[in-house]
């Protein structure tokens, strides 16, 4: 770039000037002596008005969005918001069907939620549990062990420092967790499980191989009843529920209406021509028709609902 | 067409048949996966084009993969804004959430001001975010980053010279 010299320097003084200006402490002789240096020189009011397209620019987005945004991200965010969160996702190996028959089960569990409903409770040590939607758990508390059965959908449980020094445990099929750490969620799914760590570790044992593995803050790790999968980084849609929403990058439709539909009675089809197109957004758990609309609008879907709980989602290029 | 533009598509083509499948394994190898790697594959040789730099290539590899590491820091930079992004999203209120549409052109604006104040230092990024977007005065700033009151305006007059050379250079580009 060669800018003349004393534009650059006209420049440097305009940026000096906007400082001043925008201290929130600013004195009326600030703003006298800028008037004067901007009717000084035609250079001025040129390098002023760069100031105001700079400042313009700023002003597109929303402060609330564009500061945690563009915060350096290396020392803060996602890590911060969720350093404290341990996440498990874990399932049986029985698949939807037989986990869905112990619905009766589901309905004499200790602690439960209907679809889209989320809940927190406080457990005897003084520990929390956050239930997402459509979730049934088992609270075992002894003299030995704190243990918490998940029967179905998902938690986040955060313990608190036991005086009897006992062991945190989840159990969901036959994969058992032991907390390391202070909080983490676990998620039942037909297809496997899934432990995801976001402070310290958790051990995670399938007894039944005697199969062992230890996952650090950061990671994820999946299962199902016959073997424990391989580790993989997090990210920041990991426990996005807790705020209610979903976070999608890059995640194919049918996966993410997936996702969706575990907050809503009902079925929701995706027509398989569009179950690959990539969706990027994030949606809201608590609305999910609103999150329907979203998509819609936002990717020229159609969404057709033949009753409240039939809706399909196909390509809105079809005629 | 003249013989130097001649001369110059056929080295971008001996450039692209000798070495386009070595670079997509080399990009492969960063990313980890397929699709990336063909999609940054061909932003590289788009950049060789638009450069003409094809006929004075002496070494072809390290030439390309130079331009390659430069879209593949781009890359991995996007991405990460664009996580901190949807997480600035999910962290708002249900009910004020913007619209897909939105959402994809607030995204696009962040990245274009990411750009300007790419090269900042860390403190004085902070400080301007602080006053820019948080809309704090300078005082309280100060307070935050344990400096003074004429520190975080020196910062301030930095920052957005800073910004501004960066938009006219991008004008320009």
């Amino acid at each position: 770039m060669n800018l003349p010299a004393e534009e650059l320097q006209a420049i440097r003084m305009a940026a000096q000037w906007y400082a001043r200006l925008h201290s929130g402490i600013t004195t009326d002789a600030d703003r006298a002596g800028w008037n004067a240096w901007l009717s000084a020189d035609p250079l001025h009011s040129q390098a002023w008005q760069r100031m105001t397209a700079v400042a313009e620019q700023m002003a597109s987005v929303p402060g609330a969005l564009a500061a945690p945004t563009l915060s350096e991200r290396h020392n803060r965010s996602r890590r911060q918001v969720l350093r404290s969160v341990l996440l498990l996702t874990s399932a049986s190996g029985l698949g939807w069907l037989g986990w869905r028959s112990q619905a009766t089960q589901n309905l004499l569990c200790d602690y439960r939620t209907a679809v889209g409903e989320r809940r927190e409770f406080q457990l005897a040590d003084g520990s929390t549990v956050l239930l997402n939607t459509d979730t049934s758990v088992n609270v075992r508390f002894d003299g030995r062990q704190r243990l918490l059965e998940l029967l179905w959908g998902e938690i986040l449980v955060t313990t608190a420092i036991d005086p009897l020094q006992r062991p945190f445990k989840v159990i969901t099929g036959h994969v058992e967790v032991l907390a390391l750490g202070t909080r983490f969620i676990v998620r039942g799914q037909a297809w496997g499980g899934e432990v995801a760590v976001l402070e310290k570790a958790v051990e995670v044992s399938l007894s039944a191989i005697g199969s062992r593995m230890r996952v650090e803050a950061g990671q994820r790790l999946d299962f199902n009843d016959r073997s424990l999968g391989t580790l993989r980084g997090n990210d920041v849609s990991v426990g996005a529920w807790q705020k209610g929403s979903i976070i999608a990058i890059d995640r194919p439709l049918a996966a993410l209406l997936d996702e969706l539909s575990r907050y809503r009675n009902g079925v929701l089809r995706c027509d398989p021509v569009i179950a690959d197109l990539k969706v990027s957004g994030v949606f809201p758990v608590d609305n999910t028709d609103l999150a329907l609309a979203a998509l819609e609008s936002g990717f020229s879907l159609r969404v057709t609902r033949y009753s409240r709980f039939w809706v399909r989602v196909s390509s809105g290029d079809q005629r | 067409m003249p013989a130097t533009d001649l001369s110059l598509r056929s080295a971008v083509d001996v450039l692209y048949s000798d070495h386009h499948s070595w670079l997509q394994g080399w990009l492969r190898k960063r990313l980890g996966n397929a699709f990336d790697a063909a999609d940054l594959t061909q932003d590289t040789f788009v950049r060789v084009i638009k450069a003409r730099s094809a006929l004075d290539i002496r070494e072809p590899r390290p030439y390309l993969s130079m331009i390659a590491k430069g879209l593949l820091i781009d890359l991995f930079r996007r991405r990460s804004l664009e996580q901190s992004y949807l997480e600035a999203l999910a962290a708002m209120p249900q009910e004020q959430l913007p619209s897909l549409e939105e959402q994809a052109i607030l995204l696009q604006a962040l990245m274009e001001i990411d750009r300007l104040l790419l090269g900042l230092g860390p403190r004085v990024r902070q400080a301007f975010i602080l006053s820019q977007f948080d809309g704090l005065t300078y005082p309280q700033i100060a307070e935050r980053l344990g400096v003074s009151v004429r520190t975080v305006n020196n910062h301030m007059a930095k920052a957005m010279e800073h910004c501004c050379l960066m938009q006219i250079q991008l004008q320009l580009s």
